[in-house]
């Protein structure tokens, strides 16, 4: 190991790098534009869903029943049909994801102190949506159930309208949102995005390193030179190291300042996690770059294998515990997962070392193995 | 060159023939035949790509259709008993999978609350002393529910899901006061819901997935094949003797289009033969050639896109980079991750322009819900409008630059 031809290979490749406007300019904006677009946009609350409703009953208290529906900020009314073959068109069209059916003789059967069924059709085509329709609607009629069996208990039983609400709700749930009081979807996805930029932009620096290289036969002058495996490969890594350390500090930056998400943990973990993970991301794109042999590959491969684990099996939309087995093998051996963690932690939960340093040890060891693999894949004297 | 492409000697014949304008069509489509051959020949050189191409329509599809939920399913739950007595068993027994799962009981809160900071688990549920007591007193208690938030969304659904079976369970407790009977003769004023989920009734999420997967695929290729086979053009300068030659750059542009969209019809019917149909039993209730029509549309329009990109940067390192800009927001924000409606309306603004926001809905309109071109026909032509118009400028950009 010789530190001189360590800079040396280094300081080539940082030159190459940064005679390149548009590519250094993208390496720097593109987690920073995600991280906005992203904070911003990607909204994962079941909101707005337009609806459309079939009331066959047309009385007041059918009419007080749909209004809650209306009122809702999780539904978005888009106005009356009077036959069930419209619904079918508008579902079809997606003009709406939701129907609702309130049957004739309600406000009659209600009042006289019988059940009715309301009928609710829902787009099924994207099935955690759906599901949360469900919910929402439940809850809705439970809401008005209660009200209704107080009412109605107070006019057959004389209890006082305290009393009948008592007897219509004999257990209730409080819940308690923890880390995140106000449940702001922000909150949880700003941190992870820190994860996501990296994720997919690091590798990709570091792609093409190698396999350009090999493409332009620029690579025979270092099989020639004195350079050793490892100074090269080390050599390659330190500018995109570079790069993708200044982002954290930036993406940061960003999630403190203008998202103003609490960041309660330890900024020396946080950052000393973020290292390890940066060497982690920049390792895989130097491992497909040793492995292909035309950057066209190197590019599809390495943007398909950063970015679809990462939206996946990172945590980032469905928390590792709840995917299959399978898919949680996946995910363990993908590091995204480990920094996910460790990033949701130090941000919300505000844990220390103690309780992540199982974390930090995966990403360390990821780190290693990486870069034992590329050594163990890249040789100075290639088969032609 | 003449001996290895016995097209082009056939051509040369032709050129001397002078020919008619049929003749000239035909040498045209001669040409970027030719073209086009030698795209695929390039790509079917590259065995790594070729592998992936493979993997990713076949076995990743599989992997995300069986392996995300995003239902909640297996929520971790924790239980703080307080209380040890029949009421509060029969309410715990009630949190069950496919939303909950029971990971144990713990001592007091605080052991839960740490946890729930490991993150080893997601719901606390506190069931306070004398819960029983109190239901046989007839006095309103509340049980507590811890839930992480630190996701947000699927926070709010494992509450939303616990309010669910905790207000079952306070109903049923309503009703068996009353001393009265479930079913219609019920005498008690309750609105029931009946739902009905159309298109999927199971809501089998391994459909919505797998289908969402393949959709993802087609658009990184599509994208980025095209996109990276020009650049490497322009790079190794390969492209100024194709300008020189008798094709134009029309054909230089169509034939990679034609290639690459060719290439992902195929992927695309792989994935179908192999896993969407046998593995996970996607029914495919709409017209199977409308959806491979619109597929390459979808292609050709995605395709265009690529092109465009690469007449604005000079290597493949510079292409990659601007991909990622303008896809990953596609993929995110389209409506395939997340549902569409509930996105701000800038966000739905701006992904009006971007063709995969009309892919979705044809795809799902074709394959789950079995509508026909009547309903989409609006979706088609703005695809085929932003195709057009990508196409077009990126043909421009070409022209200008090389001529």
């Amino acid at each position: 190991m010789n530190v001189r031809r360590i800079a040396a290979v280094a300081t080539k490749e940082w030159k190459e790098t940064v005679r390149d406007r548009l590519f250094l300019l993208m390496a720097f904006l593109l987690p920073a534009v995600w991280m906005a677009v992203f904070g911003y946009g990607l909204v994962l609350d079941v909101e707005h869903v337009p609806f459309a409703v079939l009331d066959r009953d047309q009385s007041s208290l059918s009419r007080d029943y749909l209004h809650r529906f209306m009122e809702s900020r999780y539904f978005d009314y888009r106005g009356s049909v009077h036959d069930e073959r419209d619904i079918d068109r508008l579902l079809g069209d997606t003009a709406i994801r939701m129907a609702m059916v309130v049957p004739d003789r309600f406000e009659e059967r209600l009042l006289a102190g019988r059940p009715v069924t309301v009928q609710t059709l829902l787009d099924g085509t994207f099935p955690l949506h759906a599901d949360t329709l469900k919910g929402y609607v439940i809850a809705v009629n439970r809401a008005f159930t209660q009200e209704l069996l107080a009412g109605f208990l107070g006019r057959t039983r004389g209890l006082s309208p305290e009393e009948a609400r008592r007897f219509a709700e004999p257990v209730s749930l409080e819940t308690r949102y923890l880390y995140n009081q106000e449940v702001r979807s922000t909150w949880s996805m700003v941190p992870a995005l820190i994860m996501f930029s990296l994720m997919v932009a690091s590798p990709l620096l570091t792609a093409l390193g190698v396999v350009r290289e090999k493409e332009t036969g620029s690579i025979y002058n270092i099989y020639s030179a004195t350079v050793s495996k490892a100074e090269f490969l080390i050599g390659k890594l330190v500018p995109y190291f570079v790069i993708s350390t200044i982002n954290v500090v930036v993406l940061w930056s960003l999630a403190v300042w203008l998202f103003r998400v609490p960041f309660k943990g330890s900024f020396t973990v946080f950052f000393m996690a973020s290292v390890l993970f940066v060497l982690c991301a920049t390792g895989i794109g130097l491992i497909i770059s040793l492995l292909v042999r035309t950057q066209m590959a190197a590019l599809i491969i390495t943007i398909i294998v950063a970015m679809v684990p990462t939206i996946l099996f990172s945590g980032l939309l469905v928390p590792v515990s709840s995917l299959s087995p399978g898919a949680q093998v996946q995910a363990h051996l993908f590091p995204a997962m480990y920094y996910t963690d460790v990033v949701r932690g130090s941000f919300l939960k505000g844990l220390d070392l103690k309780a992540m340093w199982t974390d930090l040890a995966a990403l360390a060891g990821f780190a290693v193995a990486l870069r034992l693999v590329a050594y163990g894949l890249f040789t100075k004297r290639p088969k032609t | 060159m003449n001996g290895f492409c016995p097209e082009l000697v056939w051509e040369e014949r032709v050129n001397r023939n002078d020919g008619s304008s049929f003749e000239v069509v035909r040498l045209w489509a001669l040409r970027l035949f030719v073209m086009t051959r030698k795209e695929l020949l390039q790509l079917g050189r590259d065995v790594p790509l070729l592998l992936f191409l493979l993997y990713s329509f076949s076995l990743s599809v599989y992997i995300s259709g069986a392996g995300i939920a995003m239902q909640l399913s297996n929520a971790s739950l924790v239980v703080h008993d307080g209380d040890h007595s029949e009421s509060s068993r029969e309410l715990i027994h009630r949190f069950r999978e496919p939303y909950f799962r029971f990971d144990g009981e713990v001592q007091n809160s605080k052991e839960g609350m740490a946890r729930l900071d490991q993150g080893t688990a997601m719901v606390l549920l506190d069931i306070p002393p004398r819960f029983h007591e109190s239901i046989l007193g007839r006095e309103p208690v509340a049980v507590q529910l811890q839930v992480d938030t630190t996701n947000a969304p699927q926070g709010l659904s494992a509450a939303a899901y616990a309010a669910r079976i905790v207000g079952g369970f306070s109903s049923d407790l309503t009703q068996s006061r009353l001393g009265v009977a479930t079913g219609d003769d019920m005498q008690m004023p309750v609105v029931n819901s009946a739902h009905r989920v159309w298109f999927n009734q199971d809501q089998d999420e391994t459909w919505f997935q797998s289908i969402s997967h393949i959709l993802r695929m087609i658009t990184l290729f599509g994208f980025l094949l095209p996109a990276a086979a020009l650049v490497r053009e322009k790079e190794h300068g390969t492209v100024e003797q194709l300008l020189v030659s008798p094709v134009t750059p029309l054909q230089i542009m169509l034939s990679k289009v034609l290639a690459m969209t060719l290439v992902i019809l195929a992927a695309t019917a792989l994935a179908m033969v192999t896993v969407l149909k046998p593995v996970f039993g996607v029914p495919i209730k709409g017209s199977v050639s409308l959806f491979f029509l619109v597929t390459m549309l979808y292609s050709f329009t995605i395709a265009g896109l690529g092109l465009f990109a690469a007449t604005v940067t000079k290597n493949q390192a510079q292409v990659g980079m601007l991909a990622l800009l303008v896809i990953s927001p596609m993929l995110l924000l389209s409506g395939i991750t997340t549902p569409f409606e509930a996105m701000p309306p800038w966000v739905q603004s701006l992904m009006a322009l971007s063709p995969l926001r009309y892919y979705i809905d044809v795809t799902y309109g074709v394959l789950l819900k079995g509508v026909g071109l009547e309903l989409l026909w609006d979706s088609i032509l703005t695809m085929a409008l932003l195709g057009g118009v990508l196409f077009g400028l990126g043909l421009r950009r070409f022209r200008r630059q090389f001529e």
